[in-house]
């Protein structure tokens, strides 16, 4: 019931938001091109909070071993990578009439969102591969705390890149933003956070259904019978 | 870490490297295919002089990847589940395992990758800056990264059947610290400049993975078993 | 080989032994006196210990006890789950149900790498590493163990293979890497020994090795698991057989 309750209120402010989104103005210098700023920013927000939600739910199960933490992990993982998705597509046709480019190799935020990807692209192929609940968690939770490590030294390595390099001159953050704008921003980032959770509930109590189903088709006895040769010549 | 840690890495560190000259499938195999793979990118630019002297430091720096993956997971998948049953039960502490296992396994990709330099410098027409040699530490601190790196994505993976393609792919993009670091600082070479930060990018990252490796050992190891 | 009768039965098929195989203690028949005492704390104690792999139970509710002097055979057929059971007693496979203890440290518990030292395992396959010669392999196990590396040349004198040092593993017949295997477990003086099918692959004349490591190691308090499908031959190593069937011990 409450699973429900949630998904009803992740619905209503993703509306809300969406309206917002519309009517509010234009920008003086990008036009109506900034609207996307409301899917790509919240969308990025859950890229990296799913993405710290897979690292401490990681770390939790090589502490406690309980396989809830296992479960939050691999939700977590798949709406941060379907997110990062997002951001990054939305990022790319943002970035071609803003910047006048697809790709900037300036930006360590990009950078560091795109290893990401990759990471739990492979976070989530190495899940597939491992059939047993146990070994799976074993594995994954041991990526997913590694990978953390190494997210802050990416974002760290391509900034200080960059500071060797010449930096654009417009981007978006340089930019004075309207009160109606932030609070639009502010409506979405709330909104797709709640779909976050929403989500996150939802594939947790999946995983659950899914390990029980898995448990009920298993044999439940040996495989192997003696051999009935006769029979079967007979 | 006491005395007995660094014993058991070096007698591990000491077997691997044992089983590699055996083999040598380092030297004869991976190496002379890196070679090969440095020809692609003249080929496919129509041999360009300039191009060619300014494509070197990334082709090298993209084949010490490819290749450095292919060698250290390849040590990974030495070895067999028995021995890994069979050396636990020696009580033989898993980090120090790790720490042997990427340590031979550095020092393999190390050799390579400082091997590799000559046919760039040949088919390139590749002039190393003046303080060449302050890349050898430079070399080292990267191969270190990447066996560690290696050595923990062959251990994640261990026993899957997608391993060969897998482990490469979580492999690749956590490598990005190590390889920036160690390219940044051969541009700096060339540009004049100081290589300090860029090193201790490397060094930052190669202590990063020194502690996952030995943090999550015990994790791996039941993996393994 | 025919199913067996769960029983546990001492038999006198025990191997008629050779002397081709240089062993110090030659043919050991266990003094009486070194009888289990219900009293002492068992080395292996399972309490309906359960283990599923990828969803499907491989062992249910195993209780099994082994008491120091003791040596117990399990008899069962293919897929029974033997060798898992093995694998749990050998802290390789945690539990996922019930509890025990190896040598007084609980299963998957913290303790357990500490006394995994006190194990000796020998699996179905042998655990030598192909590329290096059998010396260099008994060689690094006895160096990982704390003992002089010249303790690997003096097990493989042991088990028949003193001329075989030289020889890379994987020009090795299969009989000899299972000796090979077995003088592992003569490196160090292991509290518990496990042995998954010891005889496979292994002549008549290499027989009296474990009746050899069987002997020297319930002779010392120490306590022997060994699995096989054959309960006969079992019987001829150990002084108890249980069978198992469809990850149970009956």
């Amino acid at each position: 019931m409450k699973k429900r309750l949630l998904a009803v209120l992740t619905g209503v402010a993703l509306g809300v938001g969406l309206v917002l989104a519309f009517t509010s103005p234009p920008d003086l210098l990008q036009g109506d091109f900034v609207r996307i700023l409301y899917i790509h920013v919240p969308s990025a927000w859950l890229a990296f909070l799913a993405f710290g939600v897979t690292a401490a739910a990681s770390i939790g199960w090589l502490f406690t071993r309980r396989m809830s933490w296992d479960r939050a992990a691999e939700a977590s993982a798949e709406i941060g990578v379907l997110f990062t998705a997002i951001a990054l597509a939305t990022g790319m046709i943002w970035g071609k009439p803003v910047w006048g480019t697809y790709w900037d190799w300036g930006d360590a935020r990009l950078a560091t969102t795109a290893m990401m990807f990759f990471v739990y692209l492979g976070y989530l192929a190495l899940r597939r591969t491992t059939v047993d609940p146990r070994l799976r968690a074993r594995r994954s939770s041991v990526l997913g705390a590694v990978a953390v490590v190494q997210v802050p030294l990416v974002y760290f390595s391509v900034k200080l890149w960059r500071t060797l390099h010449q930096g654009l001159t417009i981007r978006p953050d340089g930019i004075q933003m309207d009160g109606a704008m932030v609070s639009a921003l502010l409506v979405n980032l709330a909104a797709f956070t709640l779909l976050y959770a929403t989500l996150l509930v939802y594939r947790t109590a999946l995983a659950r259904m899914e390990e029980a189903a898995a448990a009920e088709r298993a044999p439940a006895r040996s495989p192997v019978t003696v051999p009935r040769l006769g029979e079967a010549e007979a | 870490m006491n005395g007995g840690f660094w014993r058991s890495a070096g007698l591990i560190a000491l077997r691997d490297l044992r089983v590699e000259l055996r083999s040598g499938e380092a030297l004869t195999v991976v190496f002379p295919f890196a070679v090969v793979a440095s020809w692609i990118a003249p080929l496919a630019t129509n041999a360009s002089p300039l191009l060619l002297r300014d494509l070197a430091a990334p082709v090298y720096w993209l084949i010490t990847l490819l290749f450095g993956m292919m060698i250290v997971l390849r040590q990974t998948a030495l070895e067999t589940r028995a021995q890994r049953r069979a050396l636990a039960l020696t009580g033989l502490d898993p980090a120090a395992r790790f720490a042997g296992r990427a340590g031979a396994s550095g020092l393999v990709l190390a050799a390579v990758a400082g091997t590799l330099i000559v046919p760039v410098i040949i088919f390139y027409d590749y002039r190393p800056p003046s303080g060449g040699a302050l890349m050898a530490p430079v070399i080292i601190l990267a191969s270190a990264g990447l066996a560690m790196l290696g050595t923990l994505a062959g251990d994640v993976t261990i026993g899957l059947r997608a391993r060969t393609s897998l482990a490469p792919l979580l492999m690749a993009p956590l490598a990005v610290p190590l390889l920036m670091g160690a390219a940044q600082s051969l541009e700096s070479l060339v540009a004049g400049k100081s290589i300090i930060t860029w090193v201790l990018v490397l060094v930052i990252a190669d202590l990063g993975l020194a502690a996952a490796g030995v943090m999550s050992a015990r994790a791996l190891e039941e993996i393994s078993l | 080989m025919h199913p067996v009768k769960g029983c546990a039965c001492r038999g006198p098929t025990r191997f008629s032994g050779s002397a081709a195989i240089p062993i110090h203690s030659k043919r050991v028949s266990r003094p009486p006196s070194i009888r289990p005492s219900s009293s002492s704390p068992p080395l292996v104690d399972l309490v309906d210990l359960s283990v599923s792999l990828g969803g499907s139970p491989v062992l249910s509710n195993c209780r099994l006890t082994l008491r120091p002097g003791e040596s117990l055979g399990v008899a069962g057929p293919n897929g029974a789950g033997k060798s898992t059971l093995l694998g749990v007693v050998a802290t390789f496979i945690a539990p996922t149900g019930g509890s025990g203890t190896v040598l007084g440290a609980p299963l998957a518990g913290p303790r357990i790498p500490a006394v995994r030292a006190g194990i000796g395992w020998s699996g179905h396959l042998p655990a030598l590493y192909p590329d290096l010669t059998l010396g260099e392999n008994l060689a690094l196990s006895a160096r990982l163990t704390g003992h002089p590396a010249s303790r690997g040349q003096l097990v493989l004198e042991q088990v028949g293979l003193g001329g075989a040092a030289g020889i890379r593993a994987e020009r090795c017949s299969n009989g000899m890497l299972r000796r090979a295997d077995l003088a592992r477990l003569l490196i160090g003086s292991p509290r518990l020994v496990l042995l998954d099918e010891p005889d496979a692959g292994l002549d008549r004349d290499a027989a009296p090795i474990i009746d050899h490591l069987i002997a020297t190691t319930t002779r010392r308090d120490g306590a022997v698991l060994c699995v096989s499908h054959d309960a006969a031959k079992l019987s001829g190593w150990v002084d108890r057989v249980v069978e198992m069937r469809d990850g149970r011990i009956t």
